[in-house]
Order: structure tokens, then C-alpha cells, then sequence
């Protein structure tokens, strides 16, 4: 008979993930002041209880399954399952371990990965090949890069790990999600058939439900945001992504976001700014430094820079239809799916993500944008120069590019990346 | 009789041939695209001239690097300097697929910067099809409606009255002889006693893609029956399939080939690849156009069709009697790294020697790279 611990090692990085949650959240209750950086307490703390949980449920013998950041783990709970995002867990162990999860990108390039290639799934890999994760199944959407396309073959074909793969197609048209709609709902049954059970879709609907509880508090805080000075610290965009890859769908995701609401509407009120002074308002249009998550509170303290939003932050979708037909829902659920924060921007023309930055950049009253070019993400390396020429001939605002690997501190030192910062926010006081 | 200083072959040497002029200057239009991902047949029967973008002998990339950053691919930013500094003006037209992150963006970059400079009178029309990522029914019927929807905008685009039957019909044809004949020239590299080497072919395969299909079906005639009547190559030297990345350079095969070996086959986009299926002239001609483009042998960015371009290159490893793989990726290229990264491990396993390089686009560090090729043939028995 296989006893609980060995079937809980299926998942040993959510151990150590759950460890570190807790000891970070002892560090935190006991250090810092009361109502500091709320949004990183709030989110430690539903986290735990999130990935308790799935351990809890490996240890019960539920079947794991690995998915794609961009397949939604609320999309999953149609099953009885252990959910582990893949590129999630890379990153928030990234953020919280003191070197990250180096050890295993190594691994993974001495097995042959490029070096070039996404550190967000070279991580899970590298664990994978340590054993320390051992999947009975994957799902991932054919999107959004072609690390996604060109890393996801190593756990079938090497890890001999089954793989669902959902179509999503490059084009936001009409037909697009209609065809995706149809991809989601095939490889749901698909992944069924793999892990012996049967979607139950009255319990998707439960969850995809309480996701939509959750819009209306974040839209309520992203449009404080428009105020001056902005009412919510640099640290809840970086929370936010965690809450967003692995809460879907939960209640405590719900929690989060009112919770967070709560703190923003008295901030707002008392016109209270997170370091003391705004100075300067920035956006950051794509991703968080995540192996460096201090520089929100460096940013916001030291500079007075707040980060109005990072892609986790400004891509929102109306709710699910739940109640319609099970053909709305599952077409609710593809536009959801490509309209997720990097889909969105990276499976269509970049047409629409240089306009929607002019128009963030002027409603939010945005000084500078600070991209973030990580080395993984190929198909934003086009981007950044038209953006640049966009936001200057349009808003008169320039932006920093940093070269980077969001991932792995190695690449770049993180005192010439804040002295970067240091040196470009000079030029706006 | 031999190849060496062949009229044909040194088309693969620039970007303009004469050909393409004459086609020019009897006002007919010439599209470019970036990936073999094309249904080549359709354009062709709509009278225009599909020519494979590539920037052979180019080696500046200033321009391209305001608008791409360092992480990008070598190839497309260099046809994107050579784009930004008129290169391709001739193009009257431009095809993307979403065959790769760095290639597919080539779409907005010549939108909104090339097709914009002052040089360009009228901005060309841009045609993008959507391409699943993976092989099955659903993703044909996508990939159908994409061409049907494709045929329309080239009509309208163009002014056309239609795309008949007819001309569909000639158009494989022509296209399918096309193949055909490629597939005759490369069998003769796969000899015991090869007739024509890696570099040759690559430069033949390079110049059909520049110049139009009639013309390069009597070129490669009469090179089939150069190739047929000349001596055999020296067959000790070591035989070796190239995969990988594309090449657009012989100055990379000659490279592998002078150090003592020669290229007996490959799994290459401008190689073999790109010729082995042809379009059924049976049926339905626009759905067997896009049954070809769909269903062919696939490279990396087809998700989950490793397992084909595996068999397939075992296959051709025996058939050609490799002695050794070079596997091969341009810097920063995602799909052909880890692809390759399966591969290494799975032709080692099988006791095959295999040597995974990575690399620029165009040739540098020579002395480097000559000496772990050399180092890897004196390590196959």
C-alpha cells in the first residue's frame, strides 16, 4: 500500500513551496509593522492555504497535472486534482528561495536546454528531471511563445508524460474563439480520459462563478489606481500574478481582491502613497522583475516610483456566462483564455497592445514605462522600439528597457539594473 | 562538365537574379514570405512570384537592431536590416505565418517601419495566416477556412477576377515537377558514391526559391543531367545529415564539408524537408493546396510532431549511410534548441555520433567552430 508521504512527494517542490510560504509569513508577521505591505500579508496567507491544500490532495492519491500558466487552474476544477502551474511554481520559487531555483535551471542546461530558452519552464523541467515532480498528466494551450511550443515536447517525449494540447489559434477573431472554445472542452475530455474521470462541468461552473466574484473588486482597484497619488503599493502586482496563476477560481482569490479593495478605498481616501511620496508613475507593461521582488518596495520608497501595473494587472475579461448554454460558457471561457494577460498581447498583431499602452499611459497619467525584456520571450523582442516611438510621439513619455531573464538574477547584476532605474528616474526630478 | 561558377547556382549567391528582373519588367509582381509554411502553389496561380526572403552574403544588422533586440534571430534580423535598407523594395507583396516568434513579427515591423520609408511609393498588401500548432482534423478545417479566406484577399487584393481551377491546377503541377525534380538531385547526394555535395544542393535549392517555378523546373533540368554525367565525389570522406536551423549560407555547409566531410543529407527548410510531400491533383485542388502545407513533414513548431521528424530522420540516416549528425541552431532560435536537445539524446542512446553546435547567422568565429567539427568527425569511427 503506498503511504501518504511517498504519494505527497509527488509534488515535493509544493512542499518546499508551502514551507517557504510559511516561513516567509512567520518572517513578515513578525518583522514588519502592522499594515505593511498588505497585499503581500493578504496574499502569503491565501496562498498557504492554496498550495496546503494541494499537497494535502496529493497525499489523498489525487492524480497530479501539470498546466500551462495560460490554461486557467479554475478551468481544471471540473476534476478532483492536484493543479501545479508550471511556469507559477518556476517563478514564485524564484522569488522567495535566496537563489532561486538555480540549482535546477542548471540541471537543465547541462541537459541541453538553450540558454536562451524560458526560465519559467526550465525550471519544472529541471525538477521533473530530478524527480521531484512526478506528473500523471499536462495540459497546456498552444500559446503563447515558442518556448511554450519548443519546451512542453520534452515532458512527453522525455519525461513520457501524457500531454494535452489545446489549440489556441494566433488571430483574435471571431471564429478564433469559437474554434478555441472547442479545444478547451475536447482536451478537458481528453485529460478525463487520462486521469479516469469524467469532467464534471456543474462543478466548472461552481468555480468559473466564484472567478467572476472576483472582476468587479479588481476592476474597482485598478481604476483607484487612476488617482494620485496611486493607492496601492508596487508589491500587489507581483501578489496579484501569484493570485491570478494560483487561485483561479477560488474563494480565496475572492478574498484577496476585496480585502485588497478595502485597503486601496482608504488609502485613496486619505490620499496615503505607499513610500511616503509619489514622484513618479510608472507602468510596466509587461512582466515583474520576480527574482528580485523587493524592487517594488525599493521603487516605491527609495524613488517614489509607483508601478501603476505589470501585464498580470491591466487585462480584464467580462465574467463567465454560466447560465446560458454550456456553448456560451465555453466560449466565455476561450475569449478569457485569449485575452489572458501575455495571450492577449501575444497571440494577435501587437497592434492593439501599442494602443492599448497610449491609452493606459494617458487615462493613468503614466510619466515613464519600464519594460522588462526577458530573454525567454521572443515574440515581444519586435515590440519594444515601435512602442517606444508610440509613447513618445503620442504621449510625450519615453521608456527604460531592461535585457534580462525574469527568472535568474545570473544574467543580469541587479545593482546595474537599479542604478539604470536610479539614472532614468533622475530625468523626471 | 560540373557545377562549379553555374549560372544557376550562383543566383543562390544574391538576392536579385535576372530572372526575377525579367519577371519585373513584364510588370508582374513578386511576393515575398519568410517560411515554407506557404501555400506557394495559390500565388503562383494568381501570376505572382513567391520568392523565399533571405539576406545570403548580408552580414550588417545596425538597422535591424533598433527594431529587434539582442535575444532575436540572426537570420530575421539581418533580412530586416537588409529590408530597412531597401533590399527588398521590389516585393509587391508580403506573406507571414505565425511559424516563429522572431519571423512572424516580420508582419508589423513592415508595416509600420519597411513599407513606410519614403523609398516605397505604395505600401504592398500584407496577407497573415493563421497556422495551428498542432496536427489534427480540427486544426485542418482552421487551416482550410485560413486558405479559403487567403484566396479571397489575393483576389481582392490584387484585383483579380478569380483564381480558377484551371490555374490552380497548373500551378501544382508546375510545383509538384518542381519537387520532383529537387527529390531526383538530392537522391544523388545519398549515393554510396554521392554526385553533388551539401553545399551544391543548398545553393540549387536557395536559387529555386528566387527565381519562378517554369524557369527553375528547365534549370534544374539541365543540372540533373549535369550532375548525372559528372564523376563521382570522393567517398572517403566522413557522411553527414545536417539538422536544424535555417541556412542561408553556403559559407556554414562549405565550412562542415572542407573540414572533411561531406553533407549527404539534411533536415533543413531550404533542404530536404520542403520537398518530400507534393500537392494531390485529385479532388479538391484549394483544400489538397492546404492538405500539403498542413500535413507535411513538419519542423519544431508543430507541437506534437516530434515522434514523425524523429522516425523520419532515422530513416534517413540509414538510407543515406550517415556517419555522423551535426545539429545546428541559429543563437536565440527556441524551437530548433530544444528541439535538438531531444534529438542529441536520442541518436546518442541509439550510438549515432551527434554534435549540437549553436551559431550565428552568418559565419563568425570560424577557427572556433572549425575545430570542434573537426574534433567531432576524428570522434566517429
Amino acid at each position: 500500500m503506498v503511504n501518504r508521504k511517498e504519494l505527497e512527494n509527488k509534488v515535493i517542490p509544493y512542499k518546499i513551496l508551502l514551507e517557504t510560504l510559511q516561513n516567509t509569513y512567520d518572517l513578515v508577521d513578525s518583522i514588519l509593522l502592522d499594515n505593511t505591505i498588505p497585499s503581500l500579508r493578504i496574499g502569503l496567507k491565501y496562498l498557504i492555504q492554496i498550495i496546503e491544500d494541494c499537497v494535502e490532495k496529493a497525499g489523498d492519491g489525487l492524480p497530479v497535472v501539470g498546466h500551462h500558466f495560460a490554461f486557467q487552474s479554475e478551468y481544471l476544477d471540473c476534476f478532483d486534482l492536484v493543479p501545479v502551474c508550471i511556469e507559477g511554481t518556476s517563478y514564485i520559487l524564484s522569488a522567495l528561495l535566496p537563489d532561486g531555483i538555480e540549482k535546477y535551471y542548471d540541471l537543465m542546461r547541462n541537459w541541453g536546454h538553450p540558454f536562451h530558452t524560458c526560465s519559467s519552464q526550465k525550471g519544472v523541467m529541471g525538477m521533473t528531471l530530478d524527480d521531484l515532480f512526478r506528473f500523471d498528466a499536462i495540459i497546456c494551450p498552444t500559446a503563447p511563445c515558442d518556448n511554450t511550443m519548443a519546451s512542453y515536447p520534452y515532458f512527453k517525449y522525455q519525461a513520457n508524460i501524457p500531454m494535452v494540447l489545446p489549440d489556441m489559434p494566433f488571430i483574435h477573431k471571431e471564429q478564433s474563439y469559437k474554434y478555441y472554445a472547442k479545444q478547451i472542452k475536447k482536451a478537458l475530455e481528453d485529460l478525463g480520459k487520462i486521469i479516469g474521470q469524467k469532467p464534471d462541468w456543474d462543478e466548472l461552473k461552481k468555480h468559473l462563478e466564484i472567478d467572476n466574484k472576483s472582476i468587479n473588486s479588481q476592476l474597482e482597484i485598478f481604476e483607484l489606481k487612476k488617482a494620485i497619488p496611486c493607492p496601492v503599493e508596487n508589491f500587489y502586482n507581483a501578489m496579484s500574478a501569484a493570485v491570478t496563476v494560483f487561485m483561479a477560481g477560488k474563494e480565496e482569490k475572492v478574498k484577496y481582491y476585496d480585502e485588497m479593495l478595502e485597503i486601496a478605498k482608504y488609502n485613496y481616501r486619505k490620499k496615503k502613497h505607499h513610500g511616503g511620496e509619489e514622484k513618479i508613475r510608472c507602468i510596466f507593461p509587461y512582466m515583474l522583475i520576480f527574482f528580485d521582488l523587493g524592487l517594488c518596495e525599493w521603487l516605491d520608497r527609495e524613488l517614489g516610483m509607483s508601478i501603476l501595473f505589470d501585464i498580470f494587472n491591466y487585462n480584464f475579461t467580462k465574467p463567465i456566462r454560466t447560465t446560458d448554454s454550456m456553448d456560451t460558457m465555453f466560449y466565455d471561457m476561450a475569449r478569457k483564455g485569449m485575452d489572458f494577460p501575455m495571450m492577449k498581447q501575444s497571440t494577435d498583431f501587437y497592434y492593439n497592445f501599442i494602443d492599448d499602452c497610449v491609452n493606459l499611459a494617458k487615462e493613468f497619467k503614466s510619466d515613464c514605462f519600464i519594460f522588462t525584456m526577458h530573454i525567454g520571450c521572443k515574440q515581444f523582442g519586435s515590440v519594444v522600439q515601435v512602442l517606444r516611438e508610440a509613447l513618445r510621439d503620442e504621449v510625450g513619455i519615453p521608456v527604460l528597457m531592461l535585457d534580462l531573464d525574469v527568472g535568474d538574477k545570473r544574467m543580469t547584476s541587479m545593482k546595474v539594473l537599479r542604478d539604470k532605474i536610479s539614472l532614468f528616474a533622475q530625468t523626471f526630478l | 562538365m560540373s557545377l562549379t561558377n553555374d549560372k544557376f547556382l550562383n543566383i543562390s549567391n544574391s538576392i536579385k537574379n535576372s530572372y526575377l528582373e525579367e519577371w519585373k519588367n513584364n510588370k508582374k509582381k513578386v511576393l515575398g514570405y519568410y517560411c515554407t509554411y506557404i501555400p506557394e502553389e495559390l500565388f503562383y496561380a494568381a501570376g505572382l512570384l513567391p520568392y523565399r526572403i533571405r539576406a545570403t552574403g548580408h552580414e550588417l544588422d545596425e538597422l535591424a537592431d533598433i527594431y529587434m533586440v539582442r535575444f532575436t534571430c540572426g537570420f530575421v534580423r539581418l533580412t530586416l536590416d537588409l529590408a530597412l535598407r531597401g533590399g527588398f523594395d521590389f516585393l509587391d507583396g508580403l506573406f507571414v505565418t505565425n511559424c516563429c516568434d522572431h519571423a512572424r513579427r516580420m508582419h508589423e515591423l513592415y508595416d509600420l517601419v519597411v513599407f513606410k520609408r519614403k523609398e516605397i511609393k505604395q505600401k504592398p498588401p500584407q496577407f497573415y495566416v493563421a497556422l495551428p500548432h498542432v496536427i489534427n482534423e480540427d486544426g485542418f478545417e482552421w487551416y482550410l477556412d485560413e486558405i479559403k479566406l487567403l484566396k479571397e484577399q489575393i483576389e481582392q487584393k490584387y484585383n483579380l477576377k478569380e483564381i480558377d481551377n484551371s490555374q490552380i491546377k497548373e500551378a501544382i503541377n508546375i510545383y509538384n515537377e518542381n519537387r520532383s525534380l529537387l527529390r531526383e538531385i538530392y537522391n544523388l547526394r545519398t549515393l554510396e558514391n554521392p554526385k553533388l555535395t551539401g553545399s551544391e544542393f543548398l545553393q540549387i535549392s536557395m536559387a529555386n526559391t528566387s527565381v519562378p517555378k517554369e524557369i527553375a523546373n528547365n534549370e534544374l533540368k539541365r543540372i540533373l543531367e549535369i550532375i548525372k554525367n559528372s564523376k563521382d565525389l570522393s567517398n572517403n570522406r566522413k557522411r553527414i545529415m545536417l539538422i536544424g536551423s535555417v541556412v542561408d549560407n553556403i559559407n556554414f555547409t562549405k565550412l562542415i564539408e572542407d573540414s572533411g566531410a561531406i553533407i549527404v543529407s539534411d533536415f533543413l527548410c531550404f533542404g530536404e524537408r520542403n520537398i518530400l510531400d507534393d500537392v494531390d491533383l485529385n479532388g479538391d485542388l484549394l483544400e489538397n493546396i492546404a492538405k500539403r502545407t498542413y500535413y507535411r513533414m513538419s519542423c519544431p513548431r508543430m507541437m506534437d510532431d516530434h515522434e514523425k521528424r524523429y522516425d523520419f530522420i532515422l530513416k534517413e540516416i540509414e538510407r543515406a549511410k550517415v556517419d555522423g549528425v551535426i545539429l545546428q541552431r541559429i543563437n536565440n532560435c527556441d524551437l530548433h534548441g530544444c528541439e535538438n536537445m531531444l534529438l542529441e539524446h536520442e541518436l546518442k542512446d541509439l550510438g549515432i555520433p551527434t554534435f549540437n553546435i549553436d551559431r550565428e547567422a552568418f559565419l563568425t568565429d570560424t577557427t572556433r567552430l572549425q575545430t570542434r567539427i573537426e574534433a567531432f568527425y576524428e570522434m566517429i569511427k
